[in-house]
């Protein structure tokens, strides 16, 4: 135990080789460099996004994240912990963001246990601050994947079959203490539709890749802190739902906002119904205006929700439109060898000059750009820039 | 594929190839063509097996008369099966290209144990005993018994082989073991004598290293092979181990006590038979004057133990008179007996030459050199004259006849050493008569005499020029080839210092030294929290690592690791060993990550793979010297000083660096395969050890990774990991360690090729 408080100095922490990256690149003429893989990964998954799949529209994830002894590592900055932490925060955000009628909890394991730490719901402000809250929470024992697993099943398998049941596991130790078999969980995981994916913060473990591999799920190592970033963001595009799940149709509910004036004297003050069991928190409970579901009137300061009363999702428009892109991705670019390519030498998106191998080309409106538009443009914009142009021009 | 190697179509039933498969495949052709011997160095995982079939089977094709048959020679029966796999792949992808059927055949041979399919028989645990009762119900005289007294039992499938069998030849195919023992139930045929006939005829044999090296067996079993045989030895970087114990004897108080009750049941039985039948006796009296060569009728089932290698001209012989008769025979093997006996009563320890012991036994009981020489043959004829249907129980006797006649045949490469206690319990008497053989080319010598080619391969055999050293023989190839590779998925490194500074080594001056083992716990706990599921951890001996568990345990070492793996141990005890490994994998499997703790030169070190997630990480703490104050092992030092002009260091350090090779080499079982290898021990940043290493991991091995410390080791290993765990999938490999069939006709991959072949 003594070495612990030791380590927590950084000038003892040991070498860190930051250079080795850089080295990587040149070495021997045999080895392909572990990052140019990963580039090539890197368009293959925009690639492979395009095609005709369906997509889960509705997600129901449970985050696990790991605070066992090993989240104390330094080699994350400040340490583990803390900058998982901060990227969850970011992560949370973007999720709500792209999947507007999906939902999230968030469980924590350590000293081989498992406890939620806020349950399935849709309001990111409620994670935002449980998240930034347990950035105190201590680091003791060994995490269990049983445990949160089961502890997350146990709230997924009652989801409608129409939505998809993801876990997102964020390890960072390389041990894990079961209680029983985790194999034959995995089979209970596999048959329940619940797709697990793990990302590592340290070394790959068999049993991740078990896991990953049987319930359909993706399984990552991170390399450096933009590397897990970027994994991390990997999860907020919602999955190709399998096959074998329900197609049905589903009554949604779409509340107006209503701000009753104050002079008007009907109107009463009321609470909303997500304060009532003292989930909300934060903001006054008493309020006079605000969304009222269509079916049973039941008021709610926030969308999108449940509705406690009767059931009914509620939404607004905006959000349905937000994650309306998922269904019509923009087509891939063809990439085209740069020897092989006459034509303009400056990328339409950010004029710069085209020096890579490769550039790419818009299919329909044959626009040409470097690698990094066309992530850009893949990830952030979904529409082709140079189409849109040409659509509103004469 | 078809690949064209110097002018010789190759088919190869894979549709992509190892650049280094196609070199391996071009020097052995090479061999081939010279009709020589070969050496020929290649990592495991990167499918020498299939590299070498294809070839061979290629030019067995094409020039039917100069290659008849394939000797593929294994060490265990899993692997001997795993070769018959390939080979009915290989087959198949034939029959697919060429249309036609195939008119080859290739058989695996094993024990009876592993071939028996009589129903009592084959129920029998150990090997010993089912060859015993074998022996009881197939033996010529139970057989001609049975003319006599139809009760007495026999073996049906024997007897139906033996009155069919022969006649028809084994269908082309091939046949593994388990396809073998069908074949006999359909047919009611006996398998093993079946297999042991069939290979005089087949195309390829795949057995084990014994058939051929043993020469108590070789000479039952390979006797007949034909010249124009190509043989390969796998995995044979031990095979001058495998040599010298095929052609050793030890002998025990407890082997003395069991040879006297032999002795006694012999003389009993003689007794009686003199009684009721004296002209059996007095037959066989008449057959020994008339010679030792004796009609062959049923001949192979009934020389159960052979003797060892005897000169021929030996057997043209007469035996001596002093041994003809029974009772002769007894009272000289008595005598024998009780001179050995008078030996192990010493008090200090005795180390003579085989002249001396000759001149001693001479002076001492009046045993002559001549009689000892016979003493192996005559004892069998004896034992088969006696009737004496379990032989098993005559193994004692067996063994010191065995030894007469080895002592008095060799006067050269065989030394007699005679300890009276162990050195490490110097007050427990435990006396043991070492007959200990120190040249391993006297038993392979006659199969390089014998055959055409004979190619030395495995995945650790360097230095090369050791082998042909040792063993005797002038190799027209030696070649170390490397593992090409799309990314680099071994991590050689080598840690010398503790982080407090303090050289980490496991030399006797520093063995006991606290520091280097808390230094030593250090790495281990470290190296814990950071690799993945399992580690292996090797040590130089079970002595010292029983004194490093313990004071990790008094540390709280021991402790603090088992936060993060679970720590298994491989003990001397076989059973409890593979229990230990058992639940190792377990706990590799499900996520809770294990240590196994080993000994080089151990069972774990030798015949375990730990692919992919069961051997992430190997830490080798030491260097795996052999113990060095053994008097058998200086007595072949100095014999291989003299004799071969090999320095004891040299020697000493091959031995070592071979071990540690072999045991590192455990964690990468192929291409997609990736470990840590960690040499904890500054010697071996040492460039007379690192040079001894295997090529492929020599390359590997940069400035950067030596004499680290354990701090460096852990980062050097955290970034290692991360990087290997990123998606890997078979296109990266394509073009760089995986090639098309276009892609290897290209002028730049022939001309990458050649240098993937290392000539020494």
């Amino acid at each position: 135990m003594d070495e612990e408080p030791e380590r927590a100095k950084r000038w003892e922490g040991g070498y860190e080789r930051t250079w080795e990256v850089l080295k990587e690149d040149e070495s021997g003429s045999l080895k392909a460099t572990v990052e140019e893989i990963l580039f090539q990964s890197k368009r293959k998954r925009v690639i492979e996004s395009h095609g005709q799949v369906r997509l889960g529209m509705m997600r129901h994830l449970y985050v696990v994240i790991d605070c066992s002894r090993s989240m104390e590592d330094q080699d994350l900055k400040p340490n583990r912990l803390t900058s998982t932490l901060k990227l969850m925060e970011a992560f949370v955000e973007e999720y709500f963001d792209q999947n507007p009628i999906s939902q999230v909890g968030i469980i924590m394991t350590k000293n081989k246990r498992a406890e939620k730490l806020t349950d399935l719901a849709g309001n990111p402000k409620k994670h935002i601050t449980a998240l930034q809250k347990a950035v105190d929470s201590v680091c003791v024992g060994e995490p269990s994947l049983y445990n949160s697993l089961s502890l997350a099943v146990q709230t997924l398998k009652h989801m409608p079959g129409h939505t998809s049941r993801e876990i997102l596991i964020i390890l960072s130790s390389l041990t894990t203490c079961d209680p029983a078999n985790i194999y034959e969980l995995i089979k209970t995981l596999k048959s329940l539709k619940v797709r697990v994916s793990v990302i590592g913060l340290s070394a790959e473990v068999r049993v991740c890749t078990v896991l990953t591999r049987e319930t359909g799920g993706s399984y990552h190592v991170i390399l450096d802190e933009s590397h897990f970033k970027e994994l991390l963001m990997l999860h907020v595009k919602p999955p190709p739902s399998s096959s074998a799940s329900e197609c049905s149709l589903i009554r949604m509910g779409f509340p107006q906002h209503t701000i009753a004036s104050l002079s008007d004297q009907d109107a009463k003050p009321s609470f909303s119904m997500s304060h009532l069991d003292g989930g909300g928190g934060s903001g006054p409970g008493l309020s006079l205006g605000g969304y009222f579901c269509p079916q049973c009137h039941a008021k709610y300061t926030e969308l999108p929700v449940e509705c406690k009363v009767c059931g009914l999702t509620l939404v607004s428009a905006p959000h349905l439109a937000r994650s309306f892109h998922h269904l019509f991705p923009l087509d891939a670019f063809t990439e085209i060898p740069e020897e092989e390519h006459h034509g303009d030498r400056f990328c339409q998106a950010c004029q710069g000059e085209l020096k890579d191998k490769s550039v790419f080309m818009c299919p329909s409106c044959h626009s040409v750009f470097c690698v990094e538009c066309d992530l850009f443009i893949h990830d952030s914009l979904h529409c082709c820039p140079c189409c849109i142009h040409n659509q509103s021009g004469p | 594929m078809k690949l064209n190697i110097e002018g010789l179509l190759v088919y190869f039933p894979y549709d992509y190839i190892y650049p280094e498969q196609y070199s391996y495949m071009l020097e052995l052709k090479r061999t081939l063509d010279a009709k020589g011997h070969g050496v020929l160095e290649m990592p495991s995982g990167t499918g020498k097996t299939i590299s070498l079939l294809s070839l061979i089977v290629a030019y067995q094709r094409a020039f039917p008369l100069e290659v008849t048959k394939l000797i593929y020679c294994s060490r265990t029966v899993p692997e001997i099966e795993k070769v018959v796999e390939e080979l009915r792949k290989l087959m198949e992808f034939y029959s697919k290209e060429t249309g036609e059927t195939n008119n080859f055949l290739a058989l695996a041979l094993s024990s009876r144990k592993n071939l028996c399919i009589h129903p009592e028989v084959s129920s029998l645990r150990f090997g010993k005993e089912v060859d015993g009762k074998c022996h009881s119900l197939t033996a010529s005289y139970i057989r001609a018994q049975r003319h006599s007294n139809p009760n007495q039992p026999v073996c049906r499938f024997y007897e139906e082989f033996d009155a069919v069998g022969r006649q028809v030849p084994l269908p082309a195919g091939i046949y593994n073991l388990d396809d073998l023992k069908d074949f006999g139930r359909r047919k009611g045929w006996c398998p093993y004598y079946l297999a042991r006939y069939a290979i005089l005829h087949a195309n390829i044999v795949v057995y084990s290293y014994h058939y051929l090296l043993d020469p108590k067996i070789a000479d039952l079993v390979s006797k007949e092979l034909a010249k124009k045989s190509v043989v390969v030895f796998d995995e044979a970087h031990n095979i001058d181990n495998v040599c010298i114990d095929s052609m050793s004897v030890n002998i025990t108080r407890r082997t003395l006590d069991r040879c006297q009750n032999n002795v006694d049941t012999l003389q009993n039985t003689i007794q009686k038979i003199k009684e009721t039948d004296a002209a059996k006796l007095r037959e066989e009296y008449r057959r020994l004057v008339d010679g030792l060569k004796e009609a062959s009728v049923a001949r192979e089932t009934d020389i159960y133990l052979s003797n060892p290698v005897l000169p021929d001209e030996i057997l043209q012989e007469a035996v001596p008179g002093t041994i003809r008769t029974a009772e002769h025979f007894v009272g000289f093997l008595r005598r024998f007996l009780e001179y050995l006996k008078s030996r192990l009563r010493v008090q200090h320890v005795v180390q003579e030459s085989t002249p001396q012991f000759l001149k001693d036994i001479f002076d001492k009981v009046c045993i002559d050199r001549k009689p000892l020489r016979f003493c192996a043959e005559r004892l069998q004829s004896l034992l088969r004259t006696l009737e004496i249907a379990d032989i098993a129980d005559f193994s004692a006797v067996t063994l010191i006849s065995n030894f007469a006649t080895l002592v008095s045949t060799y006067s050269q490469g065989f030394t007699i050493i005679i300890e009276p206690f162990e050195d490490r319990t110097p007050t427990i008497a435990n006396p043991v008569l070492h007959f200990s053989c120190m040249d391993p080319s006297i038993a392979i010598k006659p199969v390089f005499q014998r055959f055409q080619s004979v190619v030395i391969t495995s995945g650790t055999l360097s230095p090369l020029d050791i082998y042909p050293r040792i063993l005797d023989f002038r190799p027209v190839t030696m070649a170390s080839f490397t593992m090409t590779l799309a990314r680099t998925c071994l991590c050689p490194l080598i840690v010398g210092r503790g982080n407090d500074q303090v050289a980490l080594s496991s030399k006797f001056e520093t063995r006991e030294d606290f520091a280097v083992i808390r230094n030593y716990g250090n790495l281990l706990l470290e190296m814990s929290a950071v690799v993945p599921d399992g580690i292996v951890a090797f040590f130089t001996s079970y002595v010292y690592m029983e004194n490093i568990v313990a004071s990790w345990y008094e540390q709280g070492i021991l402790e603090n690791i088992q936060r993060n793996k679970l720590i298994f141990i491989e003990t001397q005890d076989a059973a409890e060993t593979s229990m230990a490994l058992e639940k190792y994998q377990e706990a590799c499997e499900n996520g809770r990550g294990a240590i196994l703790l080993s000994v080089a030169r151990g069972k774990v070190s030798e015949g375990i793979d730990f692919v992919h997630h069961f051997g992430r990480a190997v830490i080798m703490f030491g260097v795996p010297y052999v113990y060095t104050q053994s008097r058998i092992l200086k007595a072949r030092l100095e014999y291989l000083r003299d004799q071969f002009q090999i320095r004891e260091n040299d020697f000493l350090t091959f031995d070592a660096m071979r071990h540690a090779a072999q045991c590192v080499g455990r964690a990468i079982r192929g291409k997609t395969d990736y470990g840590l290898m960690i040499f904890a021990d500054k010697r071996y940043a040492r460039a007379d050890k690192r040079g001894k290493l295997p090529r492929w991991i020599q390359e590997h091995i940069t400035d950067g990774s030596l004499n680290l410390t354990v701090d460096e080791t852990v980062q050097l290993s955290k970034h290692f990991l991360r990087q290997m765990a990123q998606p890997f999938r078979q296109e990266d490999q394509l073009g760089l360690s995986l090639l098309t069939l276009e892609q290897l006709q290209s002028e730049e991959m022939l001309k990458k090729i050649t240098q993937i072949a290392h000539q020494t």
